[in-house]
């Protein structure tokens, strides 16, 4: 296909998102902070994650904050070691699902394992991370 | 006119208005819909839709897509976002053969279905697509050759996957009346289901099956009045090699877990149980993401109507399956096509 006679377009288009989050700016403060917290539904008790605030399963009551746990087990994980464009400096890394204690799932980067040695139902803990540009965000690690 | 397509890695912002041009039908009436890689299947949907509702005598389905106009690492980044960007992209960096690597894992972990299995698709696929003069890989492979290829996300190797491609297909779709005048062979729509899941895959409750492609297929047998041991051949959508082992099992053609040994005894092989994918499937065909699923209806057609040439599945109750997905089963179709 490339060999094909192709027009290298003289244009480019570069998109970088200012993504809000003031629905959700509770758990970002809170992970500042080290805290992680996400919504339950003062109508049904649905505690969900990623946390919002409108409830998906009875559709009424208010969105509330609850603590979550730090302890879960890994369900599933892979390592990439194909990255994409805007992670290509990175070295391969592991991402797991894991659940927390009481059944919510996170998906994240698995940091400070051996890929060989990660194992399904393995104990890890979240913990919380800050970004070169100063944005939080979590990892889990083993425990 | 529906044309099916992700777009976003080439030019065009409209390309249904593009294709009306080019086409002649800038006056029909069009959009475009999306599904990520079942947006062909979508197209296919709405236009169904438009005719049996009355609305159009005749529709036409385009699906399209051109991936190879940004780099590959573009692509994959582009791919990689199609789930739930801030909680799952954004620091974390997904793959699609990240997303479906760890339900490899889960599957291999629950089941017991090993790297060699996944490599016998893969083995299948380019079997089939050597007999298809329009697929992108018209080479076999040997099970020794997939499972030395380069790990792109683990288990997932370079043959584990489907690879960019540029491709479209195109159906035209026709009420019964209007059908009978325009072709002596017409291939009728018997049933469709549509089903969706989440957007995190932190969300879905196992990872050893698609809900939806499960629920996709219960709607469309149960419209079409069929059991899945009726089709004579089908498309499944394998995107990677483990997603076509787990469609086996949420098609119904095999009990959960059974996939792997579906694929072992060759039972979706010509002169197997129900064949799957002779046009060489997404993995040698290529995968167009928006032209999927128009290809595959344009494939069991061909089927269908015993015009597919030295991959001809043989035909006896004259009913076939198309099953496409979008995203990690972010979308999920199954049609079911009849020749009587």
């Amino acid at each position: 296909m490339s060999a094909d006679p192709a027009l290298a377009s003289r244009r480019s288009l570069t998109l970088k998102f200012n993504i809000p989050i003031s629905k959700t700016s509770e758990f970002w403060s809170a992970l500042k902070q080290g805290r992680f917290v996400t919504t339950r539904c003062t109508s049904c008790g649905t505690v969900s994650f990623p946390p919002q605030s409108d409830c998906p399963k009875c559709m009424k009551g208010e969105a509330t904050w609850t603590e979550l746990g730090r302890d879960a087990t890994v369900v599933t994980f892979t390592q990439v070691r194909m990255p994409p464009a805007s992670f290509a400096e990175c070295d391969p890394y592991v991402i797991a699902i894991c659940e927390l204690e009481g059944g919510l799932k996170l998906l994240a980067w698995l940091e400070g394992v051996d890929p060989e040695g990660v194992r399904l139902g393995m104990k890890v803990r979240l913990e919380g991370r800050t970004s070169p540009e100063g944005n939080p965000y979590y990892v889990f690690v083993p425990t | 006119m529906v044309v099916g397509t992700a777009g976003g890695w080439y030019e065009e912002a409209l390309p249904a208005v593009a294709i009306g041009e080019y086409a002649g039908l800038e006056s029909v009436g069009s959009m475009r819909v999306e599904a990520a890689c079942a947006s062909g299947s979508a197209a296919v949907r709405a236009a169904y839709d438009s005719v049996r509702s009355g609305g159009a005598d005749v529709a036409l389905a385009v699906g399209v897509e051109k991936m190879t106009e940004v780099d590959t690492l573009t692509s994959i980044e582009l791919i990689g976002r199609a789930g739930s960007y801030v909680w799952e992209f954004e620091n974390y960096g997904m793959t699609f053969p990240a997303y479906y690597a760890m339900y490899a894992v889960s599957h291999m972990n629950r089941f017991g279905t090993t790297e060699e299995d996944m490599a016998r698709v893969a083995v299948k696929a380019h079997h089939y697509g050597a007999l298809n003069p329009l697929a992108q890989f018209q080479k076999e492979v040997t099970i020794e050759k997939a499972l030395q290829s380069q790990v792109v996300a683990w288990p997932l190797k370079l043959y584990d996957a489907c690879p960019l491609s540029d491709g479209s297909a195109a159906v035209v779709l026709a009420s019964e009346e209007t059908a009978r005048k325009l072709t002596d062979t017409p291939i009728w729509i018997k049933g469709v289901g549509s089903s969706s899941d989440s957007a995190n895959l932190s969300r879905r409750g196992d990872y050893v099956g698609l809900r939806a492609s499960v629920e996709a297929a219960r709607k469309a047998y149960a419209m079409a009045g069929v059991t899945p041991d009726m089709f004579d051949v089908a498309t499944c959508h394998d995107c990677f090699t483990i997603a076509e082992l787990m469609a086996y099992e949420d098609l119904g053609f095999c009990k959960k877990g059974d996939g792997a040994k579906m694929i072992r005894d060759g039972e979706t092989e010509i002169g197997g149980r129900i064949p799957v994918n002779l046009d060489g499937g997404l993995k040698a065909k290529g995968h167009p993401i928006g032209a999927t699923g128009a290809s595959m209806t344009v494939e069991i057609t061909k089927q269908l109507r015993n015009e597919a040439g030295r991959r001809q599945a043989p035909i006896e109750h004259g009913l076939g399956l198309v099953h496409n997905v979008g995203g990690t089963g972010h979308y999920a179709y199954v049609t079911v096509l009849s020749r009587d």
